[in-house]
């Protein structure tokens, strides 16, 4: 009951802001929470288990594109095209984890980098399924017992996806599985001594933070209702990976803190200085690594405990 | 003193301040891949729209234009447009990705809001969603490769080969262009595609080579990657005719491409000869200092379309704009000659079908119009 | 038969210059272990400078080449300055330096993007635009041109590591850092050199290849990742291994798009599951380091 309730006071919170919102500030407020959800899982991944993956945006877009295409082009009812979209996550992500967890470091990344090229490849040249270039559109949440959902109702929904990831992972960090991943990150050999299996963590680590990718691509595919190769290309799997490392990798408070600057930034930067926002943008990831190793968060932390 | 004239003049301007301004939205990219084609577009609305406050604006109200960049982000352009609508602007001008231009409009149609898109020539625009707030009036995929084989009738095409780049656009393009002469009868017998990226043109120009065409269509819309594929056709020593996209109405080829566009057949929505482009280009020049081109017109004749429509309308009330701008027939920079765009029987997409002109580079200039429409 | 040469001399200088993309990562992971994705962006950098010199001054090649090439040694030893040294200096892990490269990456294209019209910019070739037969070998100047100046170059890397004192001085810091520095090599110096080396090797990639695709602002990631891929394939542990993972991954790509019996939007996809698979099968590339 506690845990309940420890949880339901920022669900409120989170939620109740988007009724406050105009519809604008709703929208940007609904894309920066998926940021942050994705910014999260990444974290753990790259942060806490220090495997470097360009592929959790591929695996945004499996999510999206496979329950649009459930829905709307084999007309399954919503929880199962939900259900059978996280087992497609879950299957892609294991058959690309079993044999990459051999990789190691940038080996991993290169993998995973041609699997999100791969990825949109795909889905330029899908014909009917994924609609091509143009994606699919004209479409629109199914009611959920005979109420539709939209609005701030919808901001609140990925209010609960944010703070469901977050719980999620939060548990995870501070269990077994948590311990075992930072020792995996930090010398996998000394972990394997320790008892650790170090593939199957990996492999774990990796499955669990693409299907929680999927997740929010499902979420995503509702915010404007409509789906495009370009969302899923690399330049966003970039900015993830600025985002956590800005913010503070490892950290979920500082996953939390990079999503939410670099996704506002070119909304405040670009009435100030116009397309230079991304020089800046420049400077900025540049100075955060060089002046502050561990991120933000890191200042937070120095403010709060002066030494 | 200085005070009690100050006060005289605030009781000058106070009456024109108070008059509230016409706001018409502007979606750009100003660092993303579509900015070479986004930002010439939007310097010419932005000429317009100087031009239509010059001549005392619309209704008695200046126009102001909020221009918003997306970076060719699709998600972050869907809020743009969410941003422009509660900032008060009545129309949107979308002149970035034409994925952008398509998440836009499903904010635009769910606000009623109208949108417009002065460039995008994805013919998949109008008829993906059933938008009546949205208009596109850039020449349509469908509508250049039918003014091209229009042209290409007498050479009696038997079979060609068909090559694009994998931008969103240019593989967009590409199929049309492939439904467009299956059509007509003519059989595709080599279909080429070069990424984003690459370098160099040869395995694909070997291909096509080796299918024999009549001639080679391009579709891509990717300068470098045109670029390549013109330096591997020339070393392979090919001498089957090029007919391209609108793409090569753009004037950077002429730099760029240097030496290899001589005989080069394009399809262009830009008639240098006609009355009112020669018009557009000495008002342009000389209220800028800069040279304009076709992709200035696009951007000048989008908003001088809005303004048309807003006037009609006859307040800023956005169900009569819509009403308004269904019923528009506007006559303006681009087309050939005489073209007048419109909207009849309910069509959203407003570019002529016989308005396309073809063109032919000589040497490396862009030469007069020597075939008009798709009759 | 002919067809088939013809696409191998084009596909073997797109090779080199993967290769040199390669051989510029290489430069600098084996002395400091930094993956530097920015060299795309040197080679954007190294490409526009053509466009100034050769295409707008219109300087005589070789002039205008090695000024750009002076010039690229200067922007990797600045690079290294900025981003690299405060990072390594203060001990920290691996990581920082390859993130704050990739922020430098980010500088780089927009400080050019910002400075050019986006539209793509000419760079002249070498010799002009040509044909050159041999028999039934056959391919353009440029071509020939980059082969020759690729070759070259690996020759005399290849020399610089196994014949002199300096390159052996590389050698032991790629070993072992810490041995090394006790010998009294500088590891300052040494890293500054190798980034100075990785940024020309870059940057001669960049001007070799833009008369082909034009100096235009989004050409560095593409290169970045050929050039990465390449690397991968040849394996970091040898230098020759950089020329043959990027002419393997050349030959993969266009004999895939001439021959392969697949639709030709999916052939852009083969090199990249091609690449999985290579992986998978052979993490450390084809050429082991000698022990």
């Amino acid at each position: 009951m506690s845990v309940i309730a420890r949880w339901l006071g920022p669900v409120l919170l989170l939620s109740g802001a988007a009724f406050l919102l105009s519809d604008y500030h709703n929208d940007v407020y609904r894309k920066m929470l998926l940021w942050v959800a994705l910014a999260l899982g990444y974290n753990f991944l790259f942060g806490i288990c220090g495997q470097v993956a360009f592929s959790h945006f591929a695996f945004y877009g499996i999510g999206a594109y496979s329950v649009v295409i459930l829905l709307f082009q084999f007309h399954l009812p919503l929880p199962l095209a939900i259900v059978l979209g996280v087992v497609i996550c879950v299957l892609v992500a294991l058959a690309v984890a079993i044999p990459s967890t051999r990789l190691e470091g940038f080996y991993l990344a290169l993998a995973t980098l041609a699997l999100a090229q791969l990825f949109v490849v795909v889905l330029n040249e899908g014909g009917a399924l994924t609609g091509g270039t143009s994606g699919i559109a004209n479409y629109r949440l199914p009611d959920i017992f005979g109420v539709r959902i939209r609005g701030p109702w919808f901001t609140a929904v990925i209010v609960l996806l944010v703070v469901g990831t977050y719980a999620v992972l939060w548990r995870l960090d501070r269990s077994w599985f948590g311990r075992a991943c930072r020792a995996v990150r930090d010398n996998p050999e000394a972990a394997a001594a320790m008892g650790v299996n170090v593939a199957r963590t990996k492999v774990i680590a990796f499955t669990l933070t693409s299907a929680l990718a999927g997740i929010a691509g499902m979420v995503y595919a509702f915010v404007d209702n409509t789906v495009n190769p370009p969302i899923f290309g690399i330049d966003n799997a970039f900015l993830l990976l600025f985002m956590v490392i800005v913010g503070g990798a490892g950290r979920h408070a500082g996953a939390v803190i990079g999503a939410v600057l670099l996704f506002l930034l070119p909304f405040w930067l670009s009435p100030v200085v116009g397309h230079h926002h991304v020089l800046v943008f420049g400077v900025l990831v540049l100075a955060a690594i060089l002046l502050q190793p561990r991120g933000l968060i890191g200042l937070f932390d120095f403010a709060k405990k002066p030494s | 003193m200085r005070n009690s004239l100050l006060a005289v003049l605030l009781l000058f301007t106070a009456p024109v301040l108070a008059q509230e301004t016409i706001k018409i939205g502007v979606i750009t990219d100003r660092v993303g891949v579509s900015k070479p084609y986004s930002e010439p577009a939007t310097e010419g609305i932005v000429f317009g729209a100087a031009e239509i406050n010059r001549k005392g604006g619309i209704l008695g109200r200046k126009v102001e234009l909020l221009i918003e960049d997306d970076q060719s982000r699709p998600d972050i352009s869907a809020a743009l447009a969410r941003k422009l609508i509660d900032q008060g602007a009545v129309f949107i001008l979308s002149m970035s990705l034409t994925a952008a231009t398509q998440q836009q409009q499903t904010v635009t149609m769910e606000a009623k809001m109208p949108q417009m898109t002065p460039m995008n020539s994805g013919d998949t625009l109008t008829t993906q969603l059933q938008n009546p707030y949205f208009w596109q009036t850039g020449p349509l995929g469908s509508i250049q490769i039918a003014t091209l084989l229009a042209h290409a009738r007498a050479k009696n095409l038997k079979q060609v080969a068909l090559i694009t780049d994998n931008s969103d656009l240019g593989q967009l393009l590409a199929k049309f262009f492939k439904a467009g002469l299956e059509k007509s009868g003519i059989k595709v017998v080599a279909d080429e595609v070069v990424a984003r990226g690459a370098t160099t043109a040869t395995p694909q120009m070997q291909k096509i080579r080796a299918a024999n065409p009549d001639a080679m269509f391009m579709s891509g819309v990717l300068t470098a990657e045109n670029v390549l594929i013109f330096k591997a056709y020339r070393e392979l020593g090919l001498k089957i005719p090029i007919h391209s996209s609108y793409n090569l109405s753009v004037p950077v080829y002429m730099t760029v491409a240097k030496g290899l566009i001589d005989g080069v057949t394009f399809v262009d929505a830009y008639d240098p000869e006609k009355p009112e482009v020669k018009e557009f280009e000495t008002a342009y020049k000389k209220a800028t200092g800069k040279d304009s081109f076709n992709l200035h017109g696009y951007g000048y004749d989008g908003i001088m379309m809005v303004g048309e429509a807003i006037k009609r309308a006859g307040s800023t009330d956005k169900e009569k704009i819509r009403a308004a701008m269904q019923g528009l027939a506007y006559s303006g920079v681009m087309g050939a000659k005489g073209m007048t765009y419109s909207f009849p029987e309910g069509k959203r997409a407003g570019y002529d079908p016989n308005g396309m002109v073809v063109r032919i580079y000589e040497g490396d200039k862009q030469g007069r119009v020597v075939y008009v429409g798709q009759k | 038969m002919q067809d088939f040469l013809e696409l191998a001399v084009g596909a073997a200088a797109s090779g080199c210059v993967y290769g040199l993309l390669a051989l510029a990562y290489l430069l600098m992971i084996r002395p400091t272990g930094i993956i530097n994705f920015a060299v795309g962006e040197w080679a954007m950098v190294a490409a526009f400078g053509g466009f100034l010199l050769l295409s707008k001054l219109e300087w005589p090649y070789p002039l205008g080449m090695a000024a750009v090439l002076g010039f690229m040694l200067l922007v990797g030893w600045a690079t290294e300055r900025i981003a690299v040294r405060p990072l390594v200096a203060r001990g920290a892990p691996l990581i920082a330096p390859i993130l704050a490269l990739l922020g430098m990456l980010v500088i780089f294209r927009e400080i050019v993007s910002i400075s050019f019209p986006p539209d793509p910019h000419p760079v002249p070739y070498a010799f002009g635009i040509g044909r050159l037969d041999f028999g039934l070998l056959g391919g353009s100047y440029q071509s020939f041109f980059i082969i020759g100046v690729t070759l070259l170059v690996f020759a005399a890397t290849w020399l610089f590591f196994e014949r002199t004192l300096a390159g052996r001085m590389f050698e032991a810091v790629a070993l072992h850092r810490r041995a090394a520095a006790l010998m009294g090599i500088n590891l300052f110096r040494v890293t500054a050199l190798s980034f100075a080396g990785g940024a020309g090797a870059a940057g001669l990639a960049g001007l070799l290849v833009s008369p082909n695709i034009s100096a235009h602002y989004q050409m560095g990631v593409p290169l970045a990742i050929q050039g990465f891929t390449a690397l991968v394939i040849g394996g970091v542990g040898r230098v020759e291994g950089a020329l043959l993972g990027g002419l393997l991954l050349a030959f993969a790509e266009q004999l895939t798009v001439r021959y392969a019996p697949i639709p030709s939007g999916f052939a852009q996809g083969v090199p990249l599951l091609f690449l999985m698979v290579f992986l998978l099968v052979r993490p450390t590339g084809l050429l082991k380091a000698r022990a």
